[in-house]
Order: structure tokens, then sequence, then C-alpha cells
């Protein structure tokens, strides 16, 4: 596994991605480089390929043509050149996920839904595991949660365990797809601010999401998304205060009100 | 009193056509007495080849399910050829192709067990069942199965599980939990079906009804208690079931 970039740690390269062959081009040739420490917020109008841009990053979907070089390996290619098979379930297990309605496992408990995938494919003991869950549920605050079951707690709850979840298997970088907007808005808060202690303890994130405030405040990277392209990319004060493209003013001009 | 009824009567057309059959002969069960043991056998008899068969078709059910799910065009295709075979052709064509065809071949050597089950005619009886039901509960897995929510495979997948651990560890055991009555309700039908084994000879409840008609010459009453027996069994059945389904829908939430 040589490095090639120093920095980068995911290279996208001239993504693309067509529905219904080639009718919907949800992405259509995105090139970025995602660095370590990076806070990456990705904005646009809904349709924009958001969404299909941060799931191609692990390969839950799977782009018609471009390379997504994560640490070092071309994740969209079964094999590469030297021969070698790709191990996807050893990429995934360094790139977290967050999903906007949680996606816990209903069937175990918040400690299970955290134990699981650590013993499963790190061949972590089960007290090790606990150990390690129960410290990254203290964390959040959800400690005494922890043999309760997904359905017994509150949507904000079940973000911060889906949160914590995905960390358990101490990944490189943590994706998020509107980790708030399932949410009452009440409890958007309290998600938003363990996404804010997260990107303070130096975890490269990419972060779609409505919540401008957030892109603002956390956000060193922003991202905006329309018709499968980045039509802009800056920092969030380039982006907020001094946007350039027609397409990224009117969004702002409905989005900030 | 139909007795009664039916002798105070003047006979008239219509009664001539029922000649014999007069509604005291649908419950003369003059026959019990004596002939008891045929009942309460052939009812443990049923009991057994139908919960058996569909127990002994969970497994290759479960993986006639995961092959109409694969990627693979070959495997889809002879899965769904098995499916498509044993749910085109009555279950009493297939239980003579198995008992003469296959256990014609494999030849079981002849032992009773409780006193009444010969092994050589209940165990072909059970494979001819169960490959059968296997057709059935395989859809129903596989409906099952699609019925998971497709997040719960993502997240799975993005904590680093290969796609048979999603599957084993998170999508199966809910998949699972959630056809567990329509199972329920596929014993309550081979409860039924399983009245055909008696044109081989197993000696479930219909063998009995129809071998008690035959050596007491009273036609009707037997098959009419067993009828009566099966409802007994199957309404109640159904009736749990129903109530153990809409509990479980009130249960379901999103997590
Ligand atoms: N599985 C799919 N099959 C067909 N079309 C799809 C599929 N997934 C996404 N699309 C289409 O691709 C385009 C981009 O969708 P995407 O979900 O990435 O947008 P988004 O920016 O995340 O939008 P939103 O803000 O509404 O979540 C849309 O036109 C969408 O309809
Ligand atoms: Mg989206």
């Amino acid at each position: 596994m040589e490095k090639q970039d120093n920095e980068s740690l995911i290279s996208v390269r001239e993504l693309k991605k067509y529905f219904n062959d080639g009718e919907i081009k949800a992405l259509d040739g995105i090139t970025v480089d995602i660095n370590k420490g990076d806070v990456m917020v990705v904005i646009g109008p809904s349709g924009g390929g958001k969404s299909t841009f941060l799931r191609s990053l692990n390969l839950l979907e799977v782009p018609t043509s471009g390379q997504i070089i994560f640490e070092g390996v071309d994740i969209t290619k079964k094999k590469s050149d030297d021969g070698k098979k790709l191990d996807l379930p050893l990429h995934r297990r360094k790139i977290g996920m967050v999903f906007q309605h949680f996606n816990l496992f209903p069937h175990k408990t918040i400690l299970q839904n955290m134990t699981l995938a650590p013993m499963k494919t790190k061949g972590l003991s089960q007290a090790e595991a606990e150990e390690k869950a129960l410290a990254l549920l203290e964390r959040v605050g959800l400690k005494d949660r922890a043999d309760a079951y997904p359905s017994q707690l509150s949507g904000g709850q079940k973000q911060r365990v889906a949160i914590v979840r995905a960390l358990a298997m101490e990944p490189d970088v943590m994706l998020f797809d509107e980790p708030t907007s399932a949410l009452d808005p009440e409890m958007v808060g309290e998600v938003l601010a363990v996404m804010k202690e997260l990107a303070k303890s130096g975890m490269t994130m990419v972060v779609v999401t409505h919540e401008m405030g957030f892109a603002k405040e956390v956000g060193n990277r922003i991202l905006f998304i329309s018709e499968g392209k980045i039509v802009e990319e800056g920092t969030p004060d380039q982006i907020f205060n001094d946007p350039q493209s027609p397409r990224l003013q009117d969004f702002l001009s409905k989005v900030l009100i | 009193m139909y007795l009664i009824l039916a002798q105070s009567a003047k006979t008239t057309w219509w009664q001539s056509l029922f000649s014999g059959m007069s509604p005291a002969s649908f419950f003369n069960f003059s026959f019990l007495p004596k002939y008891l043991s045929f009942f309460w056998q052939g009812l443990v008899y049923t009991l057994l080849l139908s919960v058996l068969s569909v127990l002994v078709a969970v497994i290759p059910a479960l993986l006639l399910a995961l092959g109409r799910l694969s990627k693979s065009k070959a495997i889809k295709g002879i899965t769904g050829g098995y499916i498509a075979v044993f749910r085109s052709t009555p279950l009493l064509v297939q239980l003579y192709i198995i008992y003469f065809g296959l256990f014609g071949l494999i030849k079981i050597p002849s032992h009773t067990i409780l006193g009444f089950i010969d092994i050589s005619r209940f165990i072909p009886g059970i494979c001819a069942l169960a490959l059968n039901s296997s057709a059935y509960v395989a859809e129903i897995f596989r409906a099952g199965i699609l019925a998971v929510d497709a997040g719960q495979t993502e997240a799975a997948r993005s904590l680093g599980l290969s796609g048979w651990q999603a599957m084993k560890l998170v999508v199966l055991p809910q998949a699972i939990k959630n056809v567990l009555p329509a199972l329920a309700n596929e014993v309550v039908t081979m409860v039924k079906e399983s009245s055909i084994c008696m044109t081989l000879g197993m000696m479930e409840l219909m063998w009995g009804a129809k071998t008690v008609a035959g050596t007491t010459y009273i036609t009707i009453a037997p098959y009419v208690l067993v009828a009566i027996i099966y409802f007994a069994i199957n309404f109640p059945a159904s009736k749990a079931i129903e109530a153990v389904e809409r509990r479980m829908r009130r249960g379901d939430r999103k997590v």
C-alpha cells in the first residue's frame, strides 16, 4: 500500500455515476481531494448528487466511471494493477458512515450494535469491544442506555449511537449524510454538538447537511454540488460571503433567510 | 333430535333424493368407542407429518430464498426452476413421484415407532411434503428478506461486515422474526394437505376415517368427525397467528 499523496486521504478523480442507462447523471465528473483533518461540508440543491457522492466514497454506490483513491488504493478497481484482489470490507472499516435514518439494528441492544462489527471483523473479544463501546457511549452521554434497544431511544439519542457505532471501528474518515434531517428540531443541537466535538478531535469528516450554521462554524471547506458537478468550492468565508456562481448565489438566497 | 325429525316427516320427492342420508347419518358417531384409537393416532400422525415437514423444509427453503436473491444468473435460474416446478404441479403427483421414484431406489427398512408409525412410509411422506413446502417457504423467506429495510444492509456493509455477515447477523434475524407467522400458517396448510398421504397408506387422520368407514359401513360420520378435528385445530391456530401478526405490526417502529 504505497502512499501516493502526502496529505490526501481520499482522491476522487472524474467520478461519474449514471442511473437508468445514463438517463440520470447523478454524478457527472467529480474531482476533489479530501485531506487528513478536513471537515468538508457538502451543500447543494435536492437531487444534485450529494448523497450519491458520499455513498460512492465507500462504494455503497458503484461508480459508472472514475477513480476513488483511498489511502493510496483505487477502490473502484476489483483488482489492482499488480493483480491483488480488492478487499472492500477492509477499506470500509476505515470509512465510518452515518445515515439520515440512523439504521441502527433493531434486534440488538445499543451495546450489541456497537460491538458487533469490531468483534466480527477485527477479532476483538467481547470484553475488549464492550469496554471500548462503553467509553464511546460515555463520551456522548449515553452510557446508561447501553442495554436499551434502539426503539427505546429518541431520534437524537439514536443518531448519537449511530455516530459512536461507526467510531467504534476506529475509522480514518467519517461520512455523514444529512444526519439531522430526520430529527425533531429540539434534537438537532445534541447531534451537531457531538459532530463538532468530533471535528475538534481532528477527525476527517465529509458532511452533507442543510445546517448552514454548522457548515460555517465547523467546516473548513465547503463543496457546492449541483446537477452532479462541483459548481463551487472554497472556505466557508468564500462560499457564504463571496459566492461567485449564479447558481450558488441563488441557492444561498433560498437557504439563508 | 335429527333422528326424530327425519322419521316424523312425510317422505317427499326431495327426501328420496337423499335416501340413506338422513341428517342423523352425518352425526352417527356410534363407532367412536370402539375405533377411537384410529382418530387420536391419526391426529398424532397428521401433526407429526405437518410440523416435521415444515421444520425440515426450513433450511432448504432458506437456501432457495438466498439463491433466488443471488447475483448469479445460474443460481437464480436453478432455484427459481425448483420453486416453479413444486408450485405448479399437484402435491399428490409430487408425492407419488417421490414415493415410488426416489424411495423406490432408496429402500427404508420397515420399522414402527410409537406403535403405529411405519417409518418406511413416514419418511418418504415427510420428504415429499418438505420438498413441496420448501418451495412455498422459500417465497415466504424471500419476501421476509426483501422486507428488511435496505438501510440495514448498508449500515452493516459500511461497518465493514461482508455481504454474508450482513445477511446472517443483521438481515436474517429480522427477516425470520417477521416471517414466523407465515411459517406457522404453512404448518396449518400442511395439516390439511398431509391428508393426501392417506393414499399411500400413511395412518394419518384421513386414513383413520376411511378405514373406520370401510369397516363399519358408517360412510359419512367418520369424515364429518375428521373435518371437525381439522377445523378445531386449524381455525384457532389461524386466529392465534393473526393476533400475533397484529401485535407484531403494532410493535414495528423505525429505528
Ligand atoms: N438508486 C437510484 N436510482 C435511480 N436514480 C437515482 C438513484 N439514487 C439517486 N438517483 C438520482 O440521482 C440524482 C441525485 O440524487 P442524490 O440522492 O444523490 O441527490 P441529493 O443531492 O442527495 O438530494 P437530497 O438533498 O434530496 O438528498 C437524483 O436525480 C436522484 O433521483
Ligand atoms: Mg441526499
